[in-house]
């Protein structure tokens, strides 16, 4: 028998987290990030799972997981990244956009104005860590063969489930193939549409191995803001002063 | 320009324009998607074809320098030609960075929801100023040459005006051109923009792709030695400024030992496009052209094919100023494991991006060839004076 206490389950203290920083007034709380590497199995299902959540098309991906080989066999091993946007505290991509189709808001997370955006992609170039993308409006059932009139089919496929939008920034969106987010540059948003419903964001639940911890980093008794504290924190290329919101433990 | 020449051009473009519909139908009716570009090269072939045009518009300004900044009044005459193939190319590029844009009904933004911290508004606010300036430059450099003979007051009022137009565009111009260069070399952490050189070799390939078309304009519609020398030896000069700043460019990227710099320089000179480097615009587009005028700058006839040659071959130069970089820079492994066409580091540019480009260059040369037609654009002291009537 193991002589282990049982322990609690991260997602139970982070989800206790949220109750306690969404009682706080909104400009108040700063959302902030935790990745531990070392447990990231790269499995994808956060990649997958926000895929799902933000019903992403064809070519647009908000959190892959970056995969690196280091040696050479027989001394090889594998890590993983995942790399969702960093919401940065001093973004580049912020400045580059002329018409403020993107902006931090009162929690510290880079948003996009959908509407505005006018699609120049020059925020997708300013941004170091490539974490945007734009949506060139294509389908996942493009080639789905057409059966009209049956259950299956283009039509019905596409009708009942990838026209419909995801309820990104909580607003809702028009159906797919009219206007936005098609021919914008789309982000990671920390899932605000699922924070401002008590719930965390879509990678984080996901996440099999439990490498990915949320919270609101200026409230000290978060599970993030102790994470932040330890000596493997650190971010990506800190020495650009972009001054991440997301951190990896090493 | 003899009238055989003339109506090739004018078919030749009428041809381009019927052929580059079949993308341009394309671009209009199925927005983005048979584009090739994608997410981690955003801009592809259109924004160098953008670039070019941008830059042709610094021959108009050299004249205008030329002519109202160091008193030279020889150019003078070349006002109205050089003002012609600025508005043409102006239009052009509105029309090319308009397609490029993912919500081209949107420019309006630009006006309501100005961000200032972008050099993409700057660049705007430039284009705009040029039109501004240059549009009724235009008309006052026309009303000139249309003002019947013994109107001297009305002359000298136009004169007075395009002066002090032109004064205006001296420094305006010089911030349009920096800022084109500035557009990229803000970026952070970019292996070949970031970098105080780029605003440089942006303003130097500007001045010399303009300033090689005007003055083959110079060379085919005036061929005035006193002219088209003077012009021939800043093209000259401008082409070996041009070379100097790319030795640099390259010296100083693989001397820091920059992977992500050496990655891209790499990739101009021995990737899958070496030719459009070395052959292209080393070998064609300067080479030859170095030759020509260093040795044959009395010649109007070489010094206009010196000058094509330069332009002809400059989309070389302006697609590895923006492709590579783009291309090189990535995180390692990003593009392996979430895997779809929009997500790759590898760019080709497409045949409907071809027929895109090809419409627009079309459009260039046919408006710019009735206009010559039609305006009294030519100088009139060695004809062309019968198109105003």
């Amino acid at each position: 028998m193991s002589n282990r206490m049982p322990e609690e389950d991260p997602l139970i203290r982070m989800q206790r987290d949220l109750k306690r920083a969404l009682a706080k007034k909104p400009s108040e709380i700063k959302w902030g990030m935790v990745i531990d590497i070392a447990r990231c199995i790269g499995c994808h299902a956060c990649t997958i799972g926000c895929v799902a959540e933000n019903k992403l098309p064809p070519g647009v991906v908000y959190r892959p997981v970056v995969e690196q080989e280091i040696g050479q066999y027989p001394d090889v091993r594998r890590s993983f990244l995942p790399r969702p946007c960093v919401q940065c505290q001093n973004p580049p991509c912020v400045k580059a956009c002329p018409v403020t189709a993107t902006y931090s808001n009162d929690q510290g997370v880079v948003v996009m104005n959908y509407p505005r955006c006018i699609g120049c992609r020059y925020c997708l170039v300013a941004c170091p860590y490539i974490s945007r993308t734009s949506d060139f409006g294509e389908w996942y059932t493009d080639k789905t063969p057409d059966l009209q009139g049956k259950l299956v089919g283009r039509e019905a496929t596409a009708k009942s489930y990838e026209a419909r939008p995801a309820a990104e920034y909580g607003e809702k969106w028009p159906e797919r193939g009219h206007g936005s987010p098609v021919g914008n540059a789309r982000k990671c948003h920390f899932c605000l549409h699922r924070l401002a419903v008590g719930m965390l964001p879509a990678c984080v639940t996901t996440c099999v191995g439990r490498a990915t911890f949320f919270g609101d980093r200026t409230d000290p008794k978060s599970l993030v803001s102790e994470l932040i504290g330890s000596p493997r924190v650190m971010r990506l290329k800190e020495e650009l002063g972009t001054q991440p919101a997301v951190y990896y433990l090493k | 320009m003899n009238k055989n020449a003339f109506w090739i051009l004018l078919g030749l473009g009428v041809v381009g324009l019927i052929a580059g519909s079949v993308g341009m139908w394309a671009r209009l009716q199925y927005g983005h998607i048979p584009m090739a570009y994608g997410s981690y090269v955003p801009w592809g072939l259109w924004v160098a074809f953008d670039l070019i045009f941008l830059g042709l518009t610094a021959g108009a300004w050299i004249i205008v320098l030329l002519t109202y900044g160091f008193g030279r009044k020889q150019f003078e005459r070349l006002g109205p030609l050089a003002v012609l193939t600025l508005l043409v190319s102006l239009l052009c590029e509105g029309i090319i960075i308009s397609l490029d844009l993912g919500q081209p009904m949107r420019v309006y933004r630009f006006l309501v929801t100005p961000s200032f911290t972008s050099m993409l508004t700057w660049l705007v606010v430039c284009i705009t100023a040029m039109w501004v300036i240059y549009l009724p430059m235009f008309y006052f450099l026309l009303r000139g040459k249309f003002a019947r003979a013994g109107a001297d007051a009305d002359k000298d009022k136009y004169r007075a005006i395009i002066r002090i137009l032109a004064l205006i565009n001296i420094p305006v111009g010089l911030a349009f051109f920096a800022v084109q260069g500035a557009f990229f070399a803000v970026m952070l952490n970019r292996p070949l923009w970031s970098s105080a050189l780029a605003p440089f070799l942006f303003m130097a390939a500007a001045f010399l792709s303009g300033g090689a078309l005007v003055t083959a304009m110079a060379a085919i519609f005036d061929r005035d030695k006193a002219v088209v020398t003077p012009l021939a030896r800043i093209v000259l000069v401008l082409l070996i400024v041009f070379l100097l700043l790319e030795v640099v460019q390259f010296f100083i990227g693989y001397r820091t030992e920059s992977s992500s710099a050496a990655a891209a320089l790499n990739m101009i000179a021995f990737g899958p496009n070496w030719w459009a480097f070395w052959i292209v615009h080393l070998l064609i587009g300067s080479v030859v052209p170095l030759l020509l005028l260093l040795f044959r700058s009395g010649n109007s006839g070489s010094v206009a094919w010196a000058c094509l040659l330069i332009v002809l071959t400059f989309l070389a130069v302006r697609y590895n100023a923006v492709v590579p970089d783009l291309a090189a820079y990535n995180l390692e492994g990003l593009d392996k494991f979430f895997v779809h066409k929009r997500l790759s580091q590898a760019y080709v540019p497409n045949l409907y991006e071809w027929l895109v480009s090809l419409w627009v260059v079309s459009l260039w040369v046919v408006v710019f060839l009735l206009g010559t037609r039609w305006l009294p654009v030519i100088p009139s002291e060695k004809g062309g004076e019968q198109h105003a009537s």
